[in-house]
């Protein structure tokens, strides 16, 4: 046995993957996609074929008059560009202010620093639902109900993006480079974009498609503030279509696939980005 | 808004504080860039702050002052002073304790058996010898992108008591089907298995990332001793993982003591007939939302953050104990 | 890239900026040309008429959002009337929430002062036309009138003659209707059923009615009163625990259900609407709007079924109204009851009626021949229009109180309790007094 390891010049010391190992991965792939094709399955189906024992594992052919029947409730294009609109500019906006004040708690000597940043990692356990009752008041004297506005402003901030932001800039930036930078006359805001910026644009490109995914499968705050199908975002779209009597299960999974299938397209260009910024963050930094 | 990026455990893709200690980690700083006019550094954390104090922080605020008064939010003339009344009564509330109970349960039959299934898929993708690496690391982690509705509507139907895909498969093997809806044990597992579907890749990443800063030559020195898979695991693999396992059990405690969208779109507002879907977010909106307790619902809310306080400090504890004993 | 990056970070921040500056501007609109917002749920306000109001007033667009029932009239109708802005024109609300509403008429505009531009209609004028107890339900406790109902949720039985042939029973809908004058004789023609039924079907779950569960809330609407007493105030007296008929409904359907004649299978759900299509049982207590939503999901039945009187004679279950939130838009207020009255007219409801199957609040159609001439092929050729009427006409005015959805919705998770063997008749009724304690408590 002993043997063999030693064949293997590029990972010295491994048992090398067998069957077993490439089954899991096969398995785990079959149950990550499955719901994936299954919601295809279901909203190319009458409630007839989903209902039939055995199931009917292949798609049905009504895909198209379930989709018109999806765009007769509800203009799911409009939702779809509304969801983008308030994804790009809350992420942009997310990972801007993020990275200003990750900078400043990294890099920047000033009174209270330690103090705020305790506070931002205290106030990331606070549960998000506590404060939606006055959120929602506020926003409403302020005229923003019904307006994407209303999803836009409160999410340009977040304690996390800055938590973040403040680690990637402690460990991606040195400081003999800002030093070089300061002794060059830049001033603060000038090192910040020439310097900072082009450093951490990888992390700050996860941050933002983290916000983006986040912004895009919201859906108790969008449901609790839009109010026109004009405004709708992707989810609540999908919330309209099950807001009927009529549970209709085709109807819900079209609509569950028009919300998901622009973030696998997404997920096709940026995945390994993504996979990338999550390892990142789990170990350097 | 709030339910944003901090919701979950999402917040495993931040740099981890208990990550492990690898070599090319640089020792924190604790003093920024002396060159640097400091003074800029509260105008740089100004627009945070402004925003976050206004539309994070004011109605948090604002929420734990109406949980000291019993509430109707549409008669302006009862807004009675109550004192702790509100929390008195949730103490003995038994409604209250029984969504603490599904809570936990859900907790515990996402976070175990998906922390296993994670740090098993990270070991096959952390061997050298894997072919397709970047496609699988992929694949595993398209769940996490799919909304918590389009999840919920999706494992609902397959959960469907009478024409439900996972009781037909359940049929195959001759047992009788099982009511997901109304069972509490298996509806649990039903939830469970919405979160860990969604979640098991996102960790197993994790687990991957922190495996991959594990010195080679540890597997090698353990070949050589003649160590089978299991052992260079349990001995080699395992005990390096100690921190990132605390760090994903904090976050997952997080993010599982705020598990809302689940047990509401998969059963209904009041979390099933016997309160068996019923956890402690789901119970704050009930009772704001549906009753129209907005006091009593902040003091749930206000309840939640304790809890959460607790398990993060004990947590912590135990991460210190552990590094100390590491330092050791 | 480098420097990409940072255009495109700037170049948000200039979009950003406009934003933030178009923030306080409300859109500028055409004179005349308005947009009703109408939150409602589930199928009250019907595609078929929105098309025609839109050809009649092209100058009006209905701007329609539908929500679950509860989170619309409890949370979503809170929340604006405590913002007291940025609420909608026009939103339904469901009976079991008319209650509630009742309390807080300065949520809604006074429907009495509101004049329609053309006719000069208000709720004063109109009201001759509506039946008197459903009318009641959009009355505030104060007089002022808040709602307009839009329809009567007259309950009866819908049953499938090709199963009652099979079982052995009468299938003409007299003979039934008499196979079952009270509650009683309505739970021994299910136990007759279910003897009827092989063991094989019995294990596929099969059953009489689909849940029998439903026998509570119809046995309890027979009833003078339920929960609360009205005595003109908000809050009403709460009577849930000394009114005998509520124990009584609550203990029939004990019977009912450990008799095991209803399949136990949730209404709207998916294995209801398979359970329809698949004849898994015989019986369903149907309100007139339900009829529709039967043929929708099971239209391979078509003809099977047939439509026989309830045990204990009329009943109701559901209904909505319609009302103008005095958080909506103040500018729309003219065109959202214009929209109203319209709407609730008798043309519009006949044609509602004849399409949808929601059953008319405009007493003036129960002896259309239009109406009472109505049969639906569907139904097996039923007199639905008949047969509805008489049973809305039967029934006596029910108080609605305040927090009723929260008790039916104790009671009714009581009663799942009982028919998922989790607890037994008595226990749960005392969890479901504790809940509702705390419900009505607060």
């Amino acid at each position: 046995m002993k043997l063999s390891f030693s064949k293997n010049k590029f990972a010295p010391g491994w048992h090398r993957v067998r069957f077993g190992g490439y089954f899991s991965l096969g398995l785990i792939t079959f149950i990550s996609a499955f719901p994936f094709y299954w919601m295809f399955v279901v909203a190319s189906s009458g409630t007839e074929e989903i209902s039939k024992m055995p199931p009917s594992l292949t798609p049905g052919p009504r895909f198209m008059t379930v989709i018109n029947h999806v765009y007769e409730v509800v203009d799911f294009t409009r939702a779809l560009l509304n969801t983008a609109f308030v994804g790009v500019v809350v992420s942009i906006a997310q990972v801007f202010f993020s990275a200003l004040a990750g900078f400043a708690f990294a890099k920047l000597n000033f009174r209270g620093r330690r103090f705020m940043i305790l506070f931002v990692i205290g106030t990331m356990m606070l549960p998000s639902q506590l404060g939606i009752i006055p959120l929602f008041i506020m926003v409403s004297k302020l005229g923003w109900i019904d307006s994407l506005t209303a999803l836009i402003v409160p999410a340009l901030v977040s304690a996390f993006g800055v938590f973040w932001m403040r680690q990637v800039i402690d460990s991606q930036v040195p400081n003999e480079l800002l030093e070089a930078a300061s002794i060059d006359q830049a001033g603060v805001l000038r090192t910040f974009w020439h310097v900072v910026l082009p450093i951490i644009r990888q992390s700050a490109f996860v941050l933002g498609l983290f916000t983006f995914l986040a912004s895009w499968n919201d859906f108790l705050w969008p449901t609790l503030v839009l109010t026109s199908p004009s405004n709708f975002t992707a989810q609540v779209a999908v919330n309209q279509l099950k807001a009927s009597y009529v549970l209709d299960y085709a109807l819900n999974l079209g609509g569950a696939f028009l919300a998901t299938a622009p973030l696998l397209l997404l997920f096709v260009l940026v995945g390994r980005k993504l996979v990338q910024g999550v390892m990142d963050g789990a170990v350097k930094g | 808004m709030t339910e944003q990026v901090t919701k979950g455990s999402r917040i495993f893709a931040a740099p981890s504080p208990w990550k492990p200690q690898t070599k090319k980690q640089k020792p924190q700083k604790i003093n920024g860039v002396r060159s640097l006019n400091g003074n800029w550094g509260y105008l740089f954390t100004a627009p945070f702050f402004l925003m976050f104090i206004v539309f994070g922080l004011l109605p948090v605020i604002y929420s734990v002052y109406i949980a000291f008064y019993s509430w109707d939010p549409l008669d302006p003339t009862y807004q009675v002073f109550v004192g702790t009344d509100n929390f008195i009564r949730l103490w003995h509330d038994e409604n209250f304790w029984t969504s603490v109970k599904n809570t936990f349960s859900i907790w515990a039959f996402s976070t175990f058996p998906q922390m296993a299934m994670a740090i098993g898929l990270a070991s096959i993708l952390r061997n050298p010898t894997l072919r397709a690496k970047t496609l699988w690391r992929t694949i595993l982690l398209v769940p996490n992108i799919t909304s918590v509705l389009a999840v919920a509507i999706i494992f609902q139907q397959l959960f469907g008591r009478d024409y439900g895909l996972i009781n037909w498969m359940i049929g195959l093997f001759g047992f009788d089907n099982v009511d997901f809806a109304e069972q509490t044990i298996p509806g649990h597992i039903a939830i469970a298995t919405m979160i860990t579907w969604r979640w098991v890749g996102y960790n197993a990443l994790i687990f991957l990332a922190a495996m991959l800063a594990i010195p080679n030559e540890l597997y090698e020195s353990a070949s050589i001793d003649g160590a089978s898979r299991w052992q260079t695991f349990r001995y080699v693999t395992l005990p390096q993982l100690k921190n990132t396992i605390t760090f994903v059990l904090i976050v997952g405690t997080i993010g599982g003591l705020q598990v809302f969208a689940e047990p509401l779109v998969f059963g209904s507002a009041t979390g099933g007939s016997d309160r068996q879907f019923s956890t402690l977010t789901l119970y704050l909106f009930e009772q704001a939302f549906t009753n129209i307790n907005w006091g009593y619902g902040a003091a749930i809310g206000i309840a939640i953050t304790i809890i959460v306080l607790i398990i993060s400090l004990i947590n912590f504890a135990i991460t210190r104990r552990l590094s100390s004993e590491d330092a050791r | 890239m480098a420097s990409k990056f940072r255009v495109l970070i700037a170049s948000t921040l200039v979009v950003f900026s406009l934003i933030a500056s178009a923030i306080g501007f409300t859109p500028a609109q055409a004179a005349d040309a308005k947009t009703l917002k109408i939150w409602t749920f589930g199928n009250v306000i019907q595609p078929l008429l929105v098309r025609e109001y839109k050809a009649l007033h092209p100058e009006i667009t209905l701007d329609i959002k539908k929500s679950d029932l509860d989170p619309l009239n409890g949370r979503d109708l809170v929340t604006a009337c405590t913002a007291g802005s940025s609420g909608p024109d026009i939103t339904a609300i469901e009976i079991a929430y008319s209650g509630y509403w009742r309390s807080y008429p300065q949520c809604f505009m006074d429907l009495r002062n509101m004049h329609t531009t053309v006719g000069n209609k208000s709720a004063k004028t109109i009201k001759k036309d509506y039946l008197p107890w459903r009318w009641a339900n959009g009355v505030a406790y104060n007089n002022a009138v808040i709602g307009i109902p839009t329809d009567v949720g007259g309950l009866q039985v819908a049953y499938r003659t090709d199963l009652f042939k099979k079982a052995g029973l009468p299938t003409n809908r007299d003979a039934v209707g008499k196979l079952w004058p009270t509650w009683e004789k309505f739970i021994a023609v299910g136990e007759r059923y279910m003897n009827s039924l092989s063991t094989k079907d019995k294990k596929a779950g099969l059953g009489f009615m689909d849940n029998a569960g439903t026998i509570f809330g119809a046995k309890l609407n027979q009833g003078k009163e339920k929960y609360y007493r009205n005595n003109n105030t908000p809050n009403g007296v709460l009577i849930y625990k000394s009114n005998k008929a509520v124990k009584e409904a609550f203990d029939s359907t004990v019977v009912a259900l450990n008799k095991k004649i209803g399949t136990r299978v949730g209404q709207f759900t998916s294995d209801w609407n398979v359970g329809m299509t698949k004849g898994k049982f015989a019986v369903i207590l149907a309100p007139a709007w339900m009829l529709d939503y039967i043929k929708q999901q099971a239209p391979k039945t078509a003809g099977k079924w047939d439509v026989a009187a309830i045990p204990g004679g009329g009943g109701n279950q559901g209904g909505t109204q319609l009302s103008i939130p005095s958080s909506g838009n103040p500018a729309n207020r003219q065109a959202a009851w214009d929209f109203i009255q319209w709407y609730l007219a008798p043309a519009q409801q006949l044609k509602i009626f004849k399409t949808y199957g929601f059953f008319p609040t405009t007493t003036t159609l129960y002896d259309d021949p239009a109406l009472l001439n109505y049969k639906s092929e569907f139904f097996n050729n039923a007199p639905i229009g008949k047969i509805y009427a008489k049973g809305v006409s039967a029934l006596k005015p029910i108080f609605e109180g305040k927090k009723q959805r929260a008790i039916d919705s104790a009671f009714g998770n009581a009663l799942a309790r009982v028919a998922a063997g989790k607890q037994k008749a008595n226990a749960a009724w005392k969890k479901a007094l504790a809940e509702i304690a705390t419900a009505v408590g607060g």
